[in-house]
């Protein structure tokens, strides 16, 4: 989960590394009495997103009164930068800057280990920096001295990186103001998903998507079907919604994003990016397929996945049974799938159609993933 | 001859009483593969599925001799002590088939196996499986299932999906060819053994004239294999399908696929599928074109 820039100062700051004094105010919020709250004149007003360079496209600006204050804050709350929903805006001090530098620590795919990358050149993008002046150090994750002692607040950074199950933690720029202090004038911090039973504060983040807008209510209701004490039993709890009627629901992460790619090369447009993996019981389908057949204006459903390991074909398909006995579509559906059980789960989908009048095409491991998509689109067209 | 395994290859299950590791047994044993034995704290002097439960790993080694891979079935929460104790006796092969595991305890366990010279294959890997010879974990599902797809022959295949790792074995053999070898690398950012690391097992083994690799968009790892490529330290053919073009119209940072497929700019599928093809490595425009670029090569 990417963090937005308030959120990840909280954390820097609990690490000991110093953060300006800021506010948050979200749309419809008092900005008179957040700005005076601060007590400070001269304010930067910044836009929170989850990516996205917010200095290039007019998203943070310098204010020294509340008028300007109020205005920047209506421009931004109106703004996409780079595709990414303004979630909230954080005013904050600004500060009397001598020397701006960059300091990250992430995973280094080459040698799996977290690695520090720190410049002088800072408050431009890293990748605009040239190679002479980027310092890189390969730290082992084993050990809790950072090993660095000439960079400011490397070793509260990699406290942060460890302590809180970062995946990645950005400080950029790295100030030092006019009166010799250090302090992170922006943070970008990412946490491993993967971690969460570590870190019970979690939950109390609010919903958010990378997609360039609020979560929908679909999108929302998908994340409760993972959780609970079984989360790693099979994942059915990824949805991203898009904005064509073809509804989709695939097996595994790479057939997903295969038949994706063949979908739209059929010129159809998904309704959802959606995938269950592992062994998911009948339950997490059930309430995946359920979601995914929600949306309005579907033309067509699209069941697809390879032939699969061990992923129990009759269990899987029965909790899209229960979905589809429920909301009994008119649209045609091609389903795609092999693996264990997969003579049961067929059986299941036939009973399902007969008995609910469905337009169903059933498909084995004879015909490719891909040539399904393409019967689908005669189908739908 | 596998370059994983071999006939007489002793293989360990970490989690045996757990479901998945009971699976895992049945599978293996019903492929040929050895399965001497399995641990569960608390459960030491018990047999699953015939086979003996130890408490920890030493134990099983020391009562069990030539013990070289293990496959870790545990919960992810317990993954990183289970890994560890495996490095710890010095097991050389360490399949982990765990999901989910925090990437810091995946980064910790892979530097702790480098320093002692161990393998890792995995996070979110199901296994691999060498046709005829015997395989690790669930790879190609039920013994029916298993022996209508894989057959022993010339072409290598690594995924980074463990469901597709079966279809395109499934598409190979649908075209009259066989595997060589068959890895599910598992779909996680940090990867224990990585495209390169086979491909460069691959070129030492006589029995593979060629390879197929499914990739994703996101993540280095597929620029690794150009490099590969372009210094000669592979040279036999190679196809490669990179799966995630709709994935570009997201905004950056959205993932889809698996954990490591975070959309990225300039690592994308179009960079990827630039830096392979000058590199000399054939392109698959969809997944099933794999099985005929290689086809016509070997």
């Amino acid at each position: 989960m990417n963090l937005y820039e308030f959120e990840g100062k909280e954390l820097c700051a609990t690490h000991g590394i110093a953060v300006p004094k800021g506010i948050v105010v979200r749309r419809g919020e008092n900005i008179f009495a957040a700005y005076t709250a601060l007590e400070v004149e001269e304010v930067v007003v910044k836009a929170q997103v989850l990516s996205g360079k917010r200095g290039k496209y007019n998203a943070i600006r310098f204010c020294s009164s509340f008028e300007e204050v109020a205005t920047a804050c209506e421009e931004i709350f109106q703004m996409q930068v780079q595709g990414q929903y303004v979630a909230a805006i954080r005013i904050e001090e600004k500060l009397a800057i001598a020397e701006e530098q960059y300091l990250s620590i992430s995973y280094d795919n080459q040698t799996r280990q977290p690695i520090l990358v720190h410049s002088k050149k800072g408050g431009v993008d890293i990748e605009d920096v040239e190679a002479c002046d980027i310092r890189k150090e390969i730290l082992d994750i084993r050990k809790e001295d950072v090993g660095v002692v000439d960079i400011p607040f490397a070793q509260e950074l990699w406290n942060c990186f460890l302590g809180e199950d970062a995946r990645q933690v950005e400080i950029n720029p790295l100030v030092k103001t006019i009166d010799g202090t250090w302090i992170a004038a922006d943070a970008k911090v990412a946490l491993d998903d993967d971690a969460f039973y570590r870190h019970e504060s979690w939950k109390n983040f609010e919903a958010r998507t990378m997609m360039g807008r609020l979560p929908t209510d679909r999108e929302k209701e998908v994340t409760a079907i993972d959780a609970g004490e079984d989360y790693y039993r099979g994942t059915a709890g990824k949805y991203i919604e898009m904005d064509g009627d073809i509804a989709i629901l695939f097996s595994g992460g790479g057939a997903s994003i295969a038949n994706m790619d063949a979908l739209i090369k059929t010129g159809l447009k998904p309704a959802n990016y959606t995938e269950y993996s592992g062994n998911p019981p009948r339950e997490k389908v059930r309430d995946l397929a359920k979601i995914v057949l929600s949306k309005p204006g579907l033309r067509g459903l699209w069941i697809a996945g390879g032939v699969a390991n061990f992923t129990n074909i009759k269990e899987t398909f029965h909790g899209i049974v229960d979905a589809l006995d429920e909301i009994k579509p008119a649209y045609p559906i091609i389903v795609r799938r092999a693996g264990p059980y997969e003579r049961e789960g067929m059986e299941l989908l036939r009973e399902c159609a007969v008995r609910n009048h469905l337009d169903l095409h059933l498909f084995g491991k004879e015909v490719s993933m891909s040539e399904t998509a393409g019967i689908l689109a005669r189908h739908v067209n | 001859m596998g370059i994983l395994i071999t006939p007489t290859t002793n293989v360990l299950v970490q989690g045996i009483t757990g479901k998945e590791g009971q699976k895992a047994v049945v599978a293996m044993r019903d492929y040929g593969t050895m399965v001497v034995g399995g641990v569960r704290p608390g459960k030491g002097g018990e047999t699953i599925e015939g086979v003996p439960v130890f408490d920890t790993v030493r134990e099983a080694c020391e009562m069990i001799s030539d013990i070289s891979v293990t496959t870790v079935f545990v919960p992810p929460f317990a993954a990183k002590a289970a890994i560890l104790e495996a490095i710890d006796v010095g097991i050389p092969q360490i399949n982990v088939i765990v999901e989910r595991i925090p990437i810091k305890d995946t980064a910790y366990c892979l530097a702790a196996a480098r320093e002692k010279g161990l393998r890792i294959i995995g996070p979110s890997s199901l296994g691999h499986i060498t046709p005829g010879i015997g395989r690790i974990g669930v790879v190609g599902g039920p013994k029916s299932q298993v022996d209508e797809i894989f057959t022993p022959g010339s072409v290598g295949v690594i995924s980074r999906s463990g469901g597709m790792t079966n279809e395109i074995s499934w598409q190979i053999r649908k075209m009259g060819l066989g595997q060589s070898t068959a890895v599910h690398v598992g779909g996680d950012m940090l990867m224990g053994t990585t495209y390169t690391d086979l491909l460069r097992m691959f070129e030492n083994d006589e029995q593979t004239k060629g390879v197929v690799i499914f990739g994703e968009h996101g993540g280095v790892y597929e620029f690794e294999i150009a490099e590969l490529c372009a210094s000669g330290g592979y040279t036999k053919p190679l196809a490669v399908y990179i799966g995630g073009k709709f994935a570009s119209a997201f905004p950056e940072g959205v993932n889809v696929g698996h954990v490591g497929a975070i959309v990225e700019r300039g690592k994308g599928v179009v960079e990827k599928e630039r830096a392979l093809s000058e590199a000399g490595v054939m392109i698959a425009e969809k997944y099933e074109d794999l099985v005929s670029l290689i086809s016509a090569r070997i």
